[in-house]
Formats: C-alpha cells, sequence, structure tokens
C-alpha cells in the first residue's frame, strides 16, 4: 500500500511537472506554467524576443515609442499600452491578468510587485559585467522555453547565425581577408555624439562580422561612450558609420571640422538605417544588416 | 506679504562701505592680476584644448592654412571653445554685477533670480510643441521666459524686498518649480530628452565659428551697459531715495538693467544651456578683491566671469579627456562654484534679524472643531485616492480587490507620509530662521539629500534609489553641519542659510546634470527620482516612511512648547529658562530627519513643506500646537492628491507626485504671494 501511494504520488508529480517548466533567468531557476500565453514585455528587448518567437504580446511599455523607436520586428495592432517603460502601470497590468510578465535592467525593483500580479522572469541583459549579446541569447532561449517554444526559439538563433554567416561572407568577398575597421557612433547634436563601446549591441555586431572597432571603449552598462565630434579625429583607420536619424545633419557635415576629418577626407563615413541599440540579439542582426550593407555600398 | 518686507532685513550692506580695509593701490593691483590672469587662462585652456604647440597655434590664429586635422580641431574647435568660455562667462559676470549692484543684494544673478531656468523651461516647452520655432527665434523664447520668471519673482519680492533675502527665496521658489515644470515636460517627451540633457548641463563644445558669430553681436549688450550703467549705479549705491533726489528716475533705470541682464540670460542659455553660477560668484569675488566703484566692479566682474568659466571649463575638458564620457562644463562650474561661494560670500552676509515671527494672518482661530473638521476632510481625501481609479473600462469608484490594493496602497500611504514629513519640516524651520519663505528644499536640506544620494550613484555605481536613507541622512545632516559651521556667533543667519541652499541647489543640480548627460537609459530613472514619485516604494518602505514621520511629527508636537519661544525670539525663550542651542539644534535634525527619510524614499519633494504651514495659518492655526497638527493634514492631503493626480490623469502613464505637487502647490504659492502684494506695498 505505501509503495502504491508513493507511485501515485510520483506519477502525481510527473503530471503536474508536464504543464510546468523550469527557467533560469537572472534570479536562478524559476517555475512557471507553461506554455505562458498572456505575456507582458516591460523592456522593448522583450518586446523583440516575443514577436520573434512568433507570438503577440499581451501588453508592452509604451506602444508608441516602440514604433518610434523600435520599429522592427513589427508590432501587431492589438496589444494593450501599460504606460512609460520606467513606471510601467501595475493596476493595468494586473486588469489584464497575464501569466507572464518580462522585466529587465533597471526593472530589478518592481519584480517583488509583479509577482503579486504573475510570474515574472527578470533578465538583466544590459550590464557591464557580461557579455550582454550571449547573456540577451540565452534570455531568449529561456523565454522560449516559457513560451513553449524552445526547439523555435534555438531554431530562430541557428537562423540569426546563418544570416550573420551569410553577411560576413559577402564583407569577405568584397573586402578579402583584410577586413576593414569599423567606428559605430550615433548623433547626439552637433556637437557630441555616442560611441558604441564593447558591451554595445553594436560591437557583437562587428565580432559577429569578423570586424575590429576603429575607436574600442571599455564597456560600460549601456555599451555606449558619450563624446565630442572632435574626439572622431582619433579615428585612423577604417570606416565610420552612423546609426540614422541626426537631425542636424546638414549642419555638421558642411564644417571644416569635420570636412577635415581622415575618415570624411577618405570618403569613409557611412549611414545604418535607424536601429534599436538596447534590444535583445535580433537587434544585434538588424544591426550587421545595416553595418554590412552600409559597407558594401563604398566604392571598391 | 508685508510680515516678510518687514521682518527680513537686508542680508548685506551696499557693496560700496565694504572695501574700507583695501586702499585704492591695492586694488589697481588685483584689478591688474586678473586682467593678466586672463590671457594665461586662455592660453592654459587651449592647452589642453588641443595637442598643437602654441608656436603653431599662434600661426594658426595669424592665417596659416591648416594643413592636419590636428590643426583643424585648434582652429574650429579648442578656439572657439575658448572664446565662448570667454564671452559667456564674461557675459554672465557683468549681467551678476549690474543685477547686484542694482539691487544692493550679494545674492542676486540671473540663476538665483529664476531667469535661467525661466529661459531653459521657455526652451524645452519650445523644443517640444514648437520645433521649429525654438530653432530660429530660441532666444526669443529664452528671453520670453526670463522675463516672465523675472517678472514674476519681483512680483512675490515687491520692489523693497529686491535688495533682501525675499527676493532670493522667492527666486528659489520660482527656480524650484519652473525645474519641476521643465522636468515634467521632459518626462513625458523621452525623444527630446537626450538632446536636452546635453544642452541643459550646459555644454561648451563648439565644431566651428558659428556660435562665436551669433553670440558676438548678442552680447554686445556688455559694451552698453559698461558705457551706460556706471552712473546710475554709483548713484543707487547712495539708496533709492538719495538716488532720486540727485534726479535719477529709479523705477525705469533698473526696469532697464534688469532688461538688459535679462537678454545676455537669454543668449547665453540659448547658446550654451544652463551655465548660471558664474554669475553670482563673479560679482561677489570682484568684490572681494577689492572693487569699489561701479565701473571697477563691472570690469572686474567681466574679467573674473571669463577667467572663472575658462577654468572651470579647463577642469571639464581635463576630466573629459580623462572619463570614458564627457564632462559637461556648467556641471563643473556649480560643482565647483558652489563651494567657494559659500566660502567666499558668508562673511558679507549680516545675522539674522530678531523680529518676532508673524504668520500670514487669519482673524480667525481653529478650534478642536476645526482641526476635527481638517481630519475628515482628510479622511475623505485618501478614501477618494483609494477607491477612485481609471481602468480600461472607464472609471471605477469601488474599494479595490486585494491584488489591487497591495499594489496601491504603498503609494498612497508613502504620499501621505511625505505630506506630513515635509510639512512638519518646513514648519520647523519657518518658525526657527523666523522667515515665513523657509523650507527644506529652499534652505538645502532636501538638495542635501539628494546631492549624497545622487553623489552614491556616482561614485559607487547602482541606482539613485538603492543608495537608501542612510546616504540621505548623512547629507541632510551634512547641510545641518555646515548651517552650524557657518553661522555667526549670534545664532543661526537666515542668510547663510539661503546662501547654503543655494550653493547646495547648485551643486546637486550639477551632479545631476552630469549624470543626465550621459543620456543613458538609467537618466530616465533618474528624472524620475528627482520628480519625487511614490512608484517604486514597497509596502515596507511606506510602513517604515510613515511609522518615522509621524513619529518625528509627534516628537515635534511634544517639543512645541520650545518651537513657541524660539519663534518669538532668543531673549524671551532664554528668559523662560530655554537652553537656545540644544534646543535649535534638535529642532532642526527633527527637520532634517523628515527631510532625508521623504527624500530617500521617493525622491526630492517641493513645495509642500513651503506651503502646509501657511495654508495651515490661513485657516487659523496661530499656535505652533495648532500649526503643528493643522499643517501636516494639509500636507497630506496635498500629496494624496498629487499622487492620486499623477496615477490616474495620463493613465496609463504616470507622472511623479512630487512633480505634481511642485506645479499644484508653486501654482498656488504663486497666486497667494502675487494676490497679497498690492496691500503691502
Amino acid at each position: 500500500m505505501k509503495r502504491l501511494t508513493g507511485i501515485a504520488f510520483g506519477v502525481f508529480l510527473l503530471i503536474s511537472q508536464a504543464g510546468a517548466a523550469t527557467v533560469t533567468d537572472s534570479r536562478g531557476p524559476q517555475t512557471i506554467a507553461e506554455p505562458a500565453e498572456r505575456v507582458v514585455a516591460l523592456t522593448w528587448a522583450f518586446t523583440e524576443m516575443v514577436l520573434e518567437l512568433d507570438e503577440t504580446p499581451l501588453a508592452i511599455a509604451d506602444v508608441e515609442g516602440y514604433r518610434t523607436w523600435v520599429a522592427r520586428p513589427p508590432l501587431p495592432d492589438n496589444v494593450a499600452d501599460v504606460g512609460l517603460r520606467r513606471e510601467p502601470n501595475f493596476e493595468r497590468i494586473a486588469e489584464l491578468k497575464p501569466d507572464l510578465i518580462l522585466v529587465g535592467d533597471d526593472q530589478i525593483e518592481l519584480v517583488g510587485r509583479l509577482y503579486q500580479i504573475a510570474p515574472v522572469l527578470y533578465f538583466d541583459i544590459y550590464s557591464a559585467d557580461h557579455d550582454n549579446y550571449a547573456f540577451a541569447r540565452q534570455a531568449f532561449l529561456e523565454i522560449g522555453k516559457a513560451l513553449g517554444k524552445k526547439a523555435y526559439a534555438e531554431q530562430r538563433l541557428a537562423d540569426l547565425d546563418e544570416k550573420l554567416a551569410g553577411l560576413k561572407e559577402r564583407l569577405e568577398a568584397r573586402f578579402g581577408d583584410d577586413l576593414p575597421k569599423v567606428t559605430p557612433i550615433q548623433f547626439m547634436d552637433e556637437a557630441t555624439l555616442r560611441v558604441h563601446a564593447a558591451n554595445s549591441t553594436a560591437d557583437y555586431a562587428l565580432k559577429a562580422l569578423g570586424l575590429e572597432h576603429g575607436l574600442p571603449q571599455p564597456p560600460s552598462a549601456w555599451g555606449f561612450a558619450l563624446k565630442k565630434v572632435e574626439d572622431l579625429g582619433a579615428v585612423d583607420e577604417g570606416y565610420v558609420l552612423h546609426i540614422e536619424p541626426f537631425q542636424d545633419a546638414e549642419k555638421l557635415f558642411g564644417q571644416p571640422l569635420w570636412q577635415f576629418m581622415p575618415f570624411v577626407k577618405a570618403d569613409r563615413f557611412g549611414a545604418i538605417p535607424p536601429t534599436w541599440t538596447f534590444g535583445g540579439p535580433f537587434s544585434v542582426g538588424y544591426l550587421a544588416e545595416g553595418i554590412a550593407q552600409s559597407l558594401l555600398e563604398f566604392e571598391p | 506679504m508685508n510680515n516678510i518686507e518687514r521682518h527680513i532685513t537686508a542680508v548685506s550692506p551696499p557693496p560700496a562701505q565694504r572695501t574700507e580695509r583695501v586702499g585704492p593701490r591695492h586694488a589697481v593691483v588685483r584689478l591688474l592680476l586678473v586682467v593678466l590672469a586672463l590671457p594665461a587662462a586662455f592660453l592654459l585652456h587651449l592647452r589642453l584644448g588641443s595637442p598643437i604647440g602654441i608656436g603653431e597655434q599662434w600661426a594658426l590664429v595669424v592665417g596659416r592654412e591648416p594643413q592636419s586635422f590636428a590643426d583643424v580641431q585648434f582652429y574650429f574647435a579648442a578656439l572657439p571653445r575658448a572664446v565662448v568660455a570667454v564671452l559667456v562667462g564674461g557675459a554672465f559676470g557683468v549681467a551678476g554685477s549690474v543685477l547686484q549692484q542694482a539691487t544692493r543684494n550679494p545674492l542676486v544673478s540671473p540663476l538665483t533670480l529664476g531667469a535661467s531656468s525661466g529661459a531653459w523651461l521657455a526652451l524645452v516647452a519650445g523644443t517640444v510643441w514648437f520645433p521649429i520655432a525654438a530653432q530660429y527665434h530660441g532666444v526669443w523664447l529664452a528671453m520670453g521666459g526670463a522675463v516672465a520668471a523675472v517678472g514674476l519673482v519681483a512680483l512675490i519680492a515687491g520692489r523693497s524686498g529686491l535688495s533682501g533675502l525675499p527676493v532670493v527665496l522667492a527666486g528659489m521658489a520660482v527656480h524650484i518649480l519652473l525645474g519641476a515644470l521643465a522636468n515634467g515636460v521632459t518626462l513625458l517627451n523621452e525623444q527630446y530628452a537626450v538632446a536636452l540633457f546635453i544642452w541643459g548641463a550646459g555644454d561648451l563644445t563648439q565644431t566651428d565659428w558659428s556660435w562665436v558669430a551669433w553670440l558676438l553681436p548678442r552680447l554686445s549688450v556688455v559694451a552698453l551697459i559698461l558705457l551706460i550703467a556706471p552712473r546710475p549705479l554709483t548713484l543707487l549705491r547712495l539708496g533709492e531715495g538719495g538716488a532720486r533726489a540727485r534726479g535719477l528716475p529709479v523705477g525705469p533705470t533698473v526696469l532697464l538693467m534688469f532688461l538688459l541682464c535679462l537678454w545676455l540670460t537669454a543668449v547665453t542659455v540659448t547658446a550654451v544651456g544652463i551655465i548660471g553660477f558664474v554669475g553670482l560668484l563673479a560679482p561677489n569675488m570682484a568684490r572681494r578683491l577689492g572693487a569699489r566703484g561701479a565701473l571697477e566692479e563691472l570690469l572686474l566682474s567681466l574679467f573674473l566671469g571669463a577667467l572663472l568659466l575658462l577654468a572651470t571649463d579647463a577642469v571639464a575638458l581635463c576630466a573629459s579627456a580623462w572619463s570614458a564620457n564627457l564632462v559637461p562644463s556648467g556641471a563643473a562650474a556649480a560643482l565647483i562654484g558652489a563651494p567657494v561661494l559659500m566660502l567666499l560670500a558668508r562673511k558679507r552676509l549680516t545675522a539674522e534679524d530678531h523680529a518676532a515671527f508673524r504668520i500670514m494672518a487669519s482673524q480667525r482661530r481653529i478650534g478642536r472643531i476645526g482641526l476635527l473638521g481638517l481630519g475628515a476632510v482628510a479622511v475623505l481625501v485618501v478614501l477618494a485616492a483609494s477607491i477612485a481609479a481609471p481602468s480600461a473600462q472607464g472609471w471605477s469608484f469601488a474599494f479595490p480587490d486585494a491584488l489591487v490594493w497591495s499594489l496601491r496602497y504603498p503609494r498612497i500611504l508613502a504620499a501621505c507620509a511625505a505630506g506630513i514629513g515635509m510639512a512638519t519640516a518646513g514648519l520647523v524651520l519657518q518658525r526657527l530662521i523666523r522667515n515665513p519663505l523657509a523650507s527644506p528644499d529652499i534652505m538645502g536640506m532636501t538638495q542635501g539629500a539628494t546631492l549624497a544620494l545622487a553623489g552614491t550613484a556616482v561614485l559607487a555605481g547602482g541606482t539613485i534609489h538603492e543608495a537608501g536613507i542612510p546616504v540621505a541622512l548623512a547629507g541632510s545632516l551634512g547641510v545641518l553641519a555646515l548651517i552650524v559651521l557657518l553661522r555667526r556667533r549670534n545664532g543661526f543667519a537666515p542668510g547663510t542659510m539661503v546662501l547654503i541652499g543655494i550653493s547646495l541647489a547648485a551643486m546637486a543640480d550639477g551632479l545631476v546634470q552630469f549624470i543626465l548627460a550621459s543620456g543613458d537609459e538609467g537618466a530616465f530613472a533618474i528624472l524620475n527620482w528627482l520628480g519625487g514619485s511614490t512608484y517604486r516604494v514597497t509596502g515596507g518602505q511606506a510602513a517604515l516612511l510613515g511609522a518615522g514621520t509621524v513619529c518625528l511629527g509627534l516628537a515635534c508636537l511634544a517639543l512645541h512648547r520650545w518651537l513657541e519661544l524660539l519663534s518669538i525670539g532668543d531673549g524671551v525663550a532664554a528668559a523662560r529658562g530655554l537652553a537656545i542651542h540644544p534646543a535649535r539644534l534638535l529642532l532642526l535634525a527633527i527637520a532634517c530627519g523628515q527631510t532625508a527619510l521623504v527624500t530617500a524614499v521617493m525622491g526630492p519633494v517641493a513645495f509642500v513643506g513651503l506651503l502646509a504651514p501657511h495654508m495651515a495659518a490661513l485657516l487659523g492655526a496661530r499656535s505652533v500646537k495648532a500649526q503643528l497638527l493643522a499643517a501636516p493634514l494639509l500636507g497630506l492631503c496635498l500629496m494624496a492628491l498629487s499622487d492620486w493626480l499623477g496615477r490616474t490623469m495620463l493613465y496609463p502613464m504616470q507622472l511623479p507626485a512630487g512633480t505634481i505637487a511642485s506645479i499644484l502647490g508653486g501654482g498656488y504659492f504663486v497666486y497667494l504671494l502675487a494676490a497679497r502684494r498690492p496691500a503691502s506695498v
């Protein structure tokens, strides 16, 4: 009899486990009901990941902001808005009755209260202390698991790697073995800019393409260093590519200081179409695409 | 505002009377030294800003064609940057000097009059809502903002208040109000934020000569000032009556001087953002160096202003080269200038006035029933804030379920506690300083806590939320220590406290600008925190805040007799056997504790501390005891209402409670003071 109960208990455990998955986030292993269907993604990196799994999130933070700044992958119309990313509305989220909430980075303090609403996964993607890209890929796999699409998540990453390898091949075909250095930047105004540093999405895109950074910067949490335009004079070889948009382009690009930049004189300055630089693994893909295309447009 | 004018005397005698110790020959020598130091600083700045040698630099200046990128960088970046520093610094020096001489008040400047923040708010609002107008006519927007802000300050302070503390306190209040508005606008329009952050931090980086070319004709007003201002300014030193007796139309003259200075402010803010501190510091240094006549002070301020900005910008250049991120000049100027001002100006401020505290009088006297009624109103407000909430299906007015309640109550509790804490702190300060315009945010206690929290976030990393109560308390207590250290032999001079408040506010602003200028995703969290938000407050923190503020409030209530005696006057208090200094110190420490608790848990909360005691007085709470009961209840209502508005107005978006409280409270405060003006002229 004792043995029977033991077996019964074991079977019960098995059954109950069948609907649950153990997912490891930045805090350790978490058990959540699988598959999650009503997912709220509170940073745009998670919005990207859920969409890349071909699922529609129930709600995200700042719908308008996502459409303006991130744009890719496109957001379906029926996604609810829960307010701005730094203060997503708890009560609105509770009202939507989600079964999984994805939070990241600075939102760690929200985990406790969100957990009262639904299971929470927290991934600290952007940090100066680890490889952000590898971490984002791992987070994507874990989220895939939570959404019951583990195999599909692996497939998507394989697709991404294939795409990156293809881009790299095209660059090698064009530039040979001696790939040029690239300095990825983003203008803030006519006098200041961000140089995307080690640990930035852009830097991982460079690495994936086998390119070296032309003005390496130490890793920082969000992966950029704020610099003066004149500091770009230190770039002595390779290409400088800026991520659009840049409102004061006309003002700056006509100036002697700019015209005298070594890379401008050598006609090695190009643009990357607008891309969100604080996204998930697929942002690396979009950036790599932009970088490769921009490089391929230069005269050999 | 009779009481304010009557009971706060001017903080300083006219500048001319303070220079007996310095002989004329010394003054000439010092003037010469400053004039000679300027080219030296200019060359040093260029040396730091450009790698090429001085001979090369000279060759480029006199017309050699640039050969290398280093040449171009010198000629189109380093050189114009140094020139802009001289122009802007000089303009601020002159503007500050004219304002200080015209008002005979050493704490007046474009920054402390609210002109910089007025110009800044106008530019921020313009950039967001009228981008094309802001791009082409920004300077006129800025001018409009500066004029409106200073007009408001002058309206509050009144003409006779211009030479004393009232104008400085009113300026701080308007500065805080306009800053909160600009913050709110930025929070809701993230897309403009990063560019605004860098501009707001006052960065002098140049990429060609276009800003120099833009600034030069517009700053030529300086020459006009040097030409026409000395005579009227000299006459104004005789006092208004004396000046009028010698045939000077005082009103129009002062108005013209103000307008010229506001123009200089608007032009510089449009070009380089907020670099306000130089205008406050340079004239004080000029007088310290022995400037005597009006023209001499103007000239010395001009050169010192240029020198100061060159020097602080050189520090910013070095720091930028050393750190991964650019260090904005305005932040550096405030961080370096503020302590210098504290050291320089404290001796110039005369001691406290001994007049009794008089509240904005009401004929009524609030009784037990009145207080109970107030309590009932507070309960109703809290109840309304608890149940009325929007949802996707429209408004709901039912008591929320357990889940929603657990998410909502910490915010309401924190807001109420903050209202109680700030109201008590403000009341204690107003009674102790015997100044109805005192409050923790104007006297620097809030800024001390902010400075400590932001400083910890910068130095130790991590977010501003993590630093916690001990750090905030250390910051506020640091302010208290400063007040004690800098106090005069005969007690706590309001002038000294205001000086500390201004300096710390400028330093806190500078540090925050520095963090914001990096423009990363964490910057928004800080901006939000600066708004004073209940969003991140957990149940535990809210309970702690509630218990802490109520306990400290009760402690005040227990000590109400001390406060009553001290607010009548030191003599009376001593005669009744009160140990004045320990008593005052303990009460100040309680105010610090309240401020630090609130600031650590939800960020700086402005105006509640200023306003709640006034509203209590208006309702007839005349004794300290009645006011200690009524003010916290009113503070509670104001904060609960602000938090509710912040949560519901833009649903599902939210605004910080502190921002709303500043706008509500600041607006009401301005109305209150402005409406009372005519009666007391």
